[in-house]
């Protein structure tokens, strides 16, 4: 099934062709999709017709194929065109902070909401009956 | 002379809503609801004048030049009116003073009612201001041109022409519901009465602002190209923070409003939601961004906008840290409880809210650092986008869903986890069978599978939890559940539909850009598309490039025609996507480029986008379910009276009705 999708592609697609590997490809088309088009006002590589977007794309598959990791494709990036290029911001030094603090600040949330609540938690309530008279929630 | 009237309406409304903001704060009454009503009227026919001279053509006002064309057709010279900064500050006025005159003539007399138009009047004095002296839309031009520059194509299309009234509508909602929070701080009572009725605001400006975001996606989706329908861009994220805000206020306005707790916080947000609106016109319009929002790139605009914030939102506080002391807590409530898990609710939606104004905002502060060269500028050129924000925040709406079913079911005070979670299992164990299935047909992803679990759990559990509403009438009793009980539980379903739509969209999407000279075919998921070649063809005020594909699927052939415009006047071009729906999904083919060395050889770019219509319907479904519950909270009622709790005072008369834990 897949043999003859690929040689219509090759034949179709002189320039740009999906890898014949599915899971390669899809490493390939979840990076296209968080790097930037450098030409493009906002726009990821895997958006855009801009032959700066089909280079890049060429250049993320055949990295790819190459066998290297989704991190040293995104480095090869950063360290050419700069950290702008990267929609994933980094993961080390000042970065860790950013990515940190939703996840600080809802354990933060949790801590102080718990602690009020649960200390001196009330004894003896009974639930409330809803009030159904008519205007429900 | 049409446009100096309409500049003489302006003054006229700023007049006007001067008169009732005095007027609304001492001595409130007829007078200051009167001129409400008056400022709106003057506003409105005010922008009235603006649209006739957009429809008529008149290039000697400086903003028909600019923003408009003898070629564009009727309606997008009606929409040009408010397609460009001025026009647009004009329309906000407009609804501003529009919700001020809504209030004056349905709010029940009161000093509520007197304080909110006071605050809604300076509220309108200051938009006024912006308007007629830095951004009037009444400028004529001594030597007018025989033709108009145009409006962006990109505008040139139905959907955007209604994105901006009802961003508008929620986005400047905020503002009532802001003078709602003052003037209960003012009058030093907020309590279940002014929580019953600020909420019909606060849904209403919600519920307009889903409607505003979802069809700034539906255009971004078909319009761009790129067949995407969020970006993490931060023109969308500068709609989408006070939009989070609002939901979290909605929900902490039931508690208000229900139990009299939370009352502080409920204020907070309150204030809060309009404060980031603002934010977000700052961002958008400050030129801080480039982007088809950023009309206007004068930073004088941007510093007056926010020296406004500044006023607005440090005012507001200062009369916050005036009342707190006075505001009392709500009665006690265990944690496993209504209360319990509304409060969650809003933990996780503020939580979402600072993410997304945190990312948001982080880049634009490091450039700025980096162009004041007090960091490099390797340090300062930082982008945030998908990749963060899809991380980020997955797990707040995964806690938001997994916890929603509860808190419909749950009753106020006091609640049993154990008999809520059996009653529940039946839901769970249907979402955890669909996220396999999903995830074995999705090549095992965990993201898609996590998306997949807690929409079906929350769609599941929130159609459980309307059943169990029906007590022992069954489903013959499901269509006699209150309005507010249906609008809920579709809001949340659209909820739980929009997060599977989302999730399947981002996890299973494929696109692939294929060249191709005419004879030419592609193939993607099961779909063949035969290039034929493009031809030229004319429309009103554009030429296109229209390329002809023959789509077969199942042994069917039909015709798809993107195209590519280009517009003489603006010297700009767009692409009108060619779109298949099918049951799964769309199929989505964009003509891109010629190629560079090869004559007649073009970038097609195809995308299969499945379940994509769940993600616009999910939407669209929580601002139905948002208008639901405002209609049916517009009845009148008796007000609260303050002392006594009706829930307590008719204790069980509808049992079957009673959250579960009190039935069990």
């Amino acid at each position: 099934m897949i043999g003859p999708i690929i040689a219509l592609l090759l034949q179709a697609a002189p320039l740009e062709q999906p890898l014949p590997d599915p899971s390669q490809e899809a490493r390939a088309q979840s990076l296209m999709r968080e790097l930037r088009c450098t030409v493009c006002e906002n726009e990821p590589v895997s958006q855009s017709t801009a032959d700066m977007a089909v280079d890049a794309r060429r250049m993320i598959r055949k990295q790819v194929v190459e066998g290297a990791s989704d991190s040293q494709v995104r480095d090869f990036f950063v360290t050419r065109y700069g950290q702008y290029v990267a929609f994933r911001p980094p993961t080390d030094g000042w970065g860790m902070l950013l990515w940190g603090f939703p996840f600080a600040l809802l354990a933060g949330g949790l801590a102080v909401l718990g602690l009020r609540l649960f200390r001196n938690r009330p004894k003896a309530l009974e639930p409330v009956p809803d009030d159904r008279s008519g205007d429900g929630v | 002379m049409i446009a100096e009237l309409g500049h003489l309406l302006a003054f006229l409304a700023l007049a006007a809503a001067a008169g009732q903001s005095v007027l609304g704060l001492t001595t409130g009454g007829e007078a200051a609801r009167r001129l409400a009503v008056a400022a709106a009227m003057f506003t409105a026919l005010s922008m009235l004048t603006l649209i006739i001279s957009f429809v008529r053509l008149d290039f000697s006002v400086a903003l028909v030049v600019a923003h408009s064309h003898s070629q564009k057709p009727l309606l997008y010279r009606i929409a040009g009116a408010w397609g460009n900064h001025e026009g647009s500050m004009l329309l906000w006025c407009v609804i501003m003073a529009g919700y001020g005159a809504v209030a004056a003539l349905f709010m029940r007399a009161g000093k509520l009612r007197d304080r909110a138009l006071g605050v809604q009047g300076l509220l309108t004095v200051g938009s006024f201001l912006y308007l007629l002296f830095v951004s009037s839309p009444f400028t004529r031009l001594i030597d007018p041109p025989f033709d108009g520059k145009g409006l962006n194509p990109l505008l040139q299309d139905p959907a955007v022409a209604l994105h901006p009234p009802f961003l508008y509508l929620g986005y400047v909602g905020m503002s009532f519901v802001f003078s709602m929070a003052a003037a209960g701080l003012i009058n030093g009572n907020i309590d279940r009465e002014w929580a019953r009725r600020t909420r019909p605001w606060a849904l209403g400006a919600w519920s307009f602002l889903t409607v505003g975001i979802a069809l700034g996606a539906i255009w971004a989706y078909y319009e761009l190209g790129w067949g995407g329908w969020w970006f993490w861009d931060p023109v969308e994220n500068a709609s989408f923070m006070p939009w989070l805000v609002a939901a979290a206020l909605v929900h902490s306005l039931i508690v208000t409003e229900k139990r009299g707790g939370m009352a502080s916080w409920t204020v907070f947000l309150a204030v809060l939601a309009f404060c980031l609106s603002l934010l977000g016109t700052f961002l958008v319009r400050s030129g801080v961004l480039t982007s088809v929002h950023a009309f206007a790139v004068d930073p004088a605009r941007g510093t007056i906008l926010l020296v406004g914030l500044g006023i607005a939102g440090g005012a507001a506080l200062a009369l916050f840290a005036w009342r707190a002391p006075t505001l009392k807590a709500g009665p006690e409530f265990d944690p496993v409880s209504r209360e319990g898990a509304l409060v969650l609710n809003n933990l996780f939606l503020s939580v979402s809210a600072a993410l997304v104004l945190v990312g948001t905002v982080t880049p634009m502060v490091l450039q700025w650092l980096g162009d004041a060269q007090m960091i490099s500028p390797e340090a300062a050129s930082m982008s945030i986008g998908e990749p963060y924000f899809q991380l980020t925040l997955a797990p707040m709406v995964a806690f938001l869903l997994l916890f929603m079913p509860l808190a419909q079911a749950a009753p106020w005070r006091k609640a049993e986890v154990k008999p809520l979670l059996k009653w529940l299992l039946p839901s769970a164990i249907v979402a955890i069978v669909a996220a396999l299935g999903a995830m074995a047909l999705g090549g095992w992803g965990v993201f898609l599978g996590y998306g997949v679990l807690v929409g079906v759990w929350a769609i599941f559990g929130v159609g459980q939890d309307l059943l169990r509403r029906t007590g022992e009438g069954g489903f013959k009793r499901l269509l006699k559940l209150p309005l507010t009980v249906w609008g809920m539980a579709i809001a949340h379903m659209g909820m739980g539909l929009f997060v599977i739509g989302a999730t399947v969209e981002t996890a299973a999407r494929t696109e692939q850009t294929f060249p191709l000279a005419p004879g030419q075919s592609a193939e993607m998921s099961g779909w063949k598309f035969e290039f034929q070649g493009v031809k030229i063809v004319d429309g009103p005020n554009y030429i296109a490039t229209r390329a002809d594909i023959l789509a077969t699927h199942d042994g069917r052939t039909e015709l798809l025609q993107p195209e590519q415009r280009s517009y003489p006047v603006s010297e700009m071009g767009t692409t009108e996507v060619a779109i298949r729906k099918t049951l799964g999904g769309d199929m989505y083919v964009a003509l891109g480029d010629q190629l560079r060395d090869q004559q007649n050889v073009w970038r097609l770019r195809i995308a299969h986008h499945p379940l994509i219509d769940w993600v616009f319907g999910g939407a669209g479904l929580i601002a139905l379910g948002g208008f639901m519950s405002l209609v049916a909270r517009l009845r009148r009622r008796a007000p609260i009276a303050p002392e006594v709790s009706p829930a307590e005072a008719t204790p069980g008369t509808t049992v079957p009705e009673a959250g579960l834990g009190a039935s069990a």
